[in-house]
């Protein structure tokens, strides 16, 4: 017996631990202008940031195929017994949807594919994919990973403090935190995703008091499974942090993540967030 | 031009084809109208929309050929209408259509006859389609049309005689909504749909008769002894965006053989209001419903054939929407209260800018009570504030020193549960409304914004208008001065400099500074300002926002 992991592009999971783990990512579709690029294959996401600001035409993104579902699966069947695949908040994407469908269509043909909805986006979602892999690495049966992706889910974080609101109303994922917008100050929001959809957890004054809000935050959750810092532009504001709340992680230093081009086209250049799951 | 020319000719199908061009701009004309009546199943303001979207969809497919029979313009109608319809009323307007196209059958002209059966082959089919089908909606208004259609034909069979009885009992039909479908009568409307086809009838009529024009605006009827206005009533457009609507998807499933009443079956197992219909031997079917999941709706539909006009729309976002444009309109609406919402903030503040700021900061929660330094508000005034927003848990910011002891009467008088954070300015008012979160109860926004009232140092700027001892410090009137925190720090001729002397000596080591300018300065002035903090104060982040406060000329916020 033997069982496959696979997540979609938007877990921001870095390659290196995605490979340690086994872990097939699918990526998402990113469309600039009359081009379209798939998410951190074609387009890496410093090209994205670099582009993102200058775009008289707001890049969009869309969801894998049903198809290109089917083929990961079938891919995998030819070595796994079993899939579990593991997805981005299906009230953010629809990515989810692609692949319930491509495994009713597989599962009708006698494979056993499991799809599960985190309500979950970046590394929140990529870390429950690892410990997914890990259950899998330890034993456990494929209603066991099952269970412990969806416990996992309701114990996993995606925190991001964005430079501006802007990316995230106009990509239309707003949410609950729509009564951030407007404010005639300057504040950074702090933004969570609760439920699947965007909810707003604080709003910092400047971004040295968002900063130190986000390492509050990660005491507040502490104790924690999992735990990475992320950005989308700026690294070394990431590295600062990860080494301030070093103390909260379980394997040594945090891991820093750059967040994709697909996440990071709803929160725009100068983000820096939290993925993170809580211990039992 | 004369009357007599623009008179539709009867015979062929031009009659039939004028007829639904005149009920397209008879919908058009009324289509706001139309929209403002919506509250059922969904009161997500598009049932005119649809309406006329589904008409355009007909109208575009109309031949262009007037020499062709009656009886092959009519089936090609029933088809676009099918294939076009748009939404629920969409739907039940195709089974008008369809009615007309059997009504006719192979006849070459449009009768009065022909009318009267239509209208019941429509009726029967609508309430057909509908699994569930409720009354005090088009389907009542289509159902009692038909009987006055039956007997005004029997009475007198031309076009003209049937089509003005049924004008009329449609709007009596109309009016009679309300009292057979109670939310109506709740939101204080008749069905928008049965008002719809009530329009399409005038604009009918209108054409038959030749008169101009066809899309006048048609008065809607309201129930005799009630006293409707002719909107929807404020609470239940409150009431509606609590309620999670999901999606209403639409799509056509096109095969070489179909089973509508297996699909319809189906789609009233996986969702809400089902209408499906379609005709089984030309392989078309259309499906409307409402769930939370549109792809299941397409995914259900796809085992049956093609999908093709799909149409999804997310109507938690219309009747929001709706809910916003309903609360936008209409004096009656604007003098009800907000929204209710968990915990409401109330705010103490004078200054056009000040209000915007503490608005837009106050995530759609916060009301403002005009009020400061002069005109310190009484507690009965702070009272009515509270008592005024829109929850039972307010947070009153009394942002003056002088204001606070009366709104710490405010929690023993009031019957709601408020917390008055003592934010001795408008300064430390904002700073604390920027902690606060919908999503954190009573207690804990309260601490959280209490705490940080202690962590803002505020100052203020302004110019002495008589001479004055302020704190033991003699001012000559036109002088500008400083305090910070309740002492006097500066003093001299042009307050930007009294401001600059105050960070210097007391804010150097601040992270962020705040300025609100206030009534009296010029935007040259204000620039000037932001320029030259700017330059001289590199470490520190500096806002200069628009205050708009009378009698200071800056206050500040230090953090």
């Amino acid at each position: 017996m033997s069982i496959a992991v696979v997540t979609d592009s938007t877990s921001d999971l870095p390659v290196e631990i995605a490979k340690q783990h086994g872990i097939t990512i699918v990526p998402l579709n990113v469309h600039i202008e009359d081009e379209t690029f798939l998410d951190g294959v074609t387009i890496s996401a410093d090209e994205m940031y670099r582009r993102l600001p200058d775009q008289k035409v707001i890049p969009t993104t869309s969801a894998p195929s049903v198809g290109s579902f089917i083929e990961v699966y079938e891919k995998l069947g030819e070595s796994h017994d079993e899939i579990i695949s593991i997805h981005i908040s299906s009230k953010l994407s629809l990515t989810h949807n692609s692949a319930v469908q491509a495994a009713a269509d597989l599962n009708a043909k006698g494979a056993k594919v499991e799809v599960v909805d985190t309500e979950q986006a970046s590394m929140a979602l990529g870390w429950i994919a690892v410990q997914a892999a890990e259950k899998i690495a330890s034993g456990g049966s494929l209603d066991e990973v099952v269970t412990l992706a969806k416990s996992a889910s309701t114990r996993a974080s995606f925190i991001g403090m964005v430079n501006t609101l802007e990316y995230l109303v106009r990509g239309g994922r707003i949410g609950k935190a729509q009564g951030f917008v407007g404010s005639l100050l300057r504040i950074r929001p702090i933004l969570t995703l609760t439920e699947g959809v965007a909810h707003p957890a604080g709003r910092a004054r400047n971004r040295t008091k968002g900063i130190a809000r986000l390492k509050e935050m990660v005491a507040e959750a502490s104790p924690l499974d999992k735990l990475a810092i992320l950005y989308t532009t700026d690294k070394n504001d990431a590295e600062e942090i990860a080494d301030a709340v070093a103390e909260y992680s379980q394997n040594g230093r945090p891991v820093v993540a750059q967040l994709g081009p697909v996440v990071g086209n709803y929160l725009g250049p100068g983000t820096l967030g939290l993925g993170l799951i809580r211990s039992e | 031009m004369p009357r007599s020319e623009t008179r539709i000719p009867s015979g062929t199908s031009s009659r039939l084809t004028d007829m639904i061009r005149a009920t397209t701009k008879a919908v058009e004309a009324n289509r706001d109208t139309i929209n403002a009546l919506n509250v059922f199943p969904v009161p997500d303001g598009d049932t005119g929309t649809n309406m006329l979207l589904t008409l355009r969809s007909i109208v575009e497919a109309l031949p262009t050929n007037s020499s062709e029979s009656a009886n092959s313009v009519s089936k090609s109608i029933a088809r676009s209408a099918l294939l076009g319809a748009r939404g629920n009323s969409g739907l039940i307007l195709a089974q008008y259509f369809k009615g007309l196209a059997q009504a006719i059958g192979d006849d070459t002209e449009l009768t009065g006859e022909h009318f009267a059966r239509s209208i019941r082959i429509a009726s029967d089919s609508a309430y057909n389609a509908l699994p569930n089908p409720v009354e005090g909606t088009m389907l009542t208004v289509y159902r009692e049309c038909a009987d006055v259609a039956e007997q005004a034909a029997v009475r007198n069979e031309e076009l003209v005689s049937v089509l003005e009885a049924v004008a009329k009992e449609a709007i009596d039909s109309v009016r009679r909504t309300p009292d057979l479908l109670p939310v109506l009568a709740e939101a204080e409307v008749v069905d928008s749909g049965g008002f719809g086809f009530a329009v399409m009838l005038d604009g009918a009529l209108r054409a038959l008769r030749g008169e101009e024009p066809v899309g006048r605006i048609v008065v809607v009827p309201m129930p005799d002894g009630k006293n409707f206005t002719g909107s929807v009533k404020a609470d239940f457009v409150d009431a509606s965006e609590e309620i999670e609507w999901g999606y209403c998807t639409v799509f056509a499933i096109q095969a070489e053989s179909l089973d509508i009443e297996i699909i319809r079956n189906h789609m009233a197992e996986i969702g809400r209001s089902p209408i499906v219909d379609g005709n089984a031997a030309e392989g078309i079917a259309k499906v409307h419903v409402h769930m939370e999941d549109p792809g299941s709706a397409l995914s259900a539909g796809i085992s049956y054939g093609e999908l093709s006009n799909i149409e999804i729309a997310n109507m938690d976002e219309q009747a929001s929407d709706w809910a916003s444009a309903r609360r936008g309109s209409g004096s009656e609406i604007e003098a009800t209260p907000a929204t209710p919402v968990e915990i409401a903030v109330v705010a103490v503040a004078a200054g056009d800018g000040l209000n915007d700021l503490i608005i837009s900061t106050g995530m759609g929660v916060t009301s403002v009570l005009e009020g400061g330094d002069t005109m310190n508000p009484s507690v009965a005034d702070l009272l009515a504030a509270v008592e005024a927003a829109p929850s039972d848990q307010v947070i009153l910011l009394p942002n003056n020193k002088n204001v606070l002891p009366a709104a710490l009467e405010v929690p023993g008088l009031s019957s709601k549960d408020v917390r008055v954070i003592p934010t001795r300015s408008v300064q430390t008012g904002i700073a604390a409304l920027l902690e606060f979160s919908t999503t954190l109860n009573l207690d804990d926004n309260e601490s959280a914004m209490t705490t940080v009232v202690s962590d803002v140092g505020d100052g203020r700027v302004c110019k002495a208008s008589r001479d004055v001892t302020v704190y033991g410090h003699d001012i000559k009137k036109g002088m500008a001065f400083a305090t910070f925190d309740d002492k006097i720090v500066a003093v001299g001729r042009e307050p930007l400099f009294v401001l600059t002397k105050m960070i210097e000596e007391h804010a150097s080591q601040a992270e962020i500074i705040t300025i609100y300018t206030g009534e009296s300065l010029s935007q040259e002035q204000v620039d000037t300002t932001t320029e030259s903090l700017s330059t001289k104060f590199e470490n520190i982040e500096i806002e200069v926002v628009y205050g708009g406060q009378p009698h200071y000329e800056y206050l500040i916020a230090v953090e």
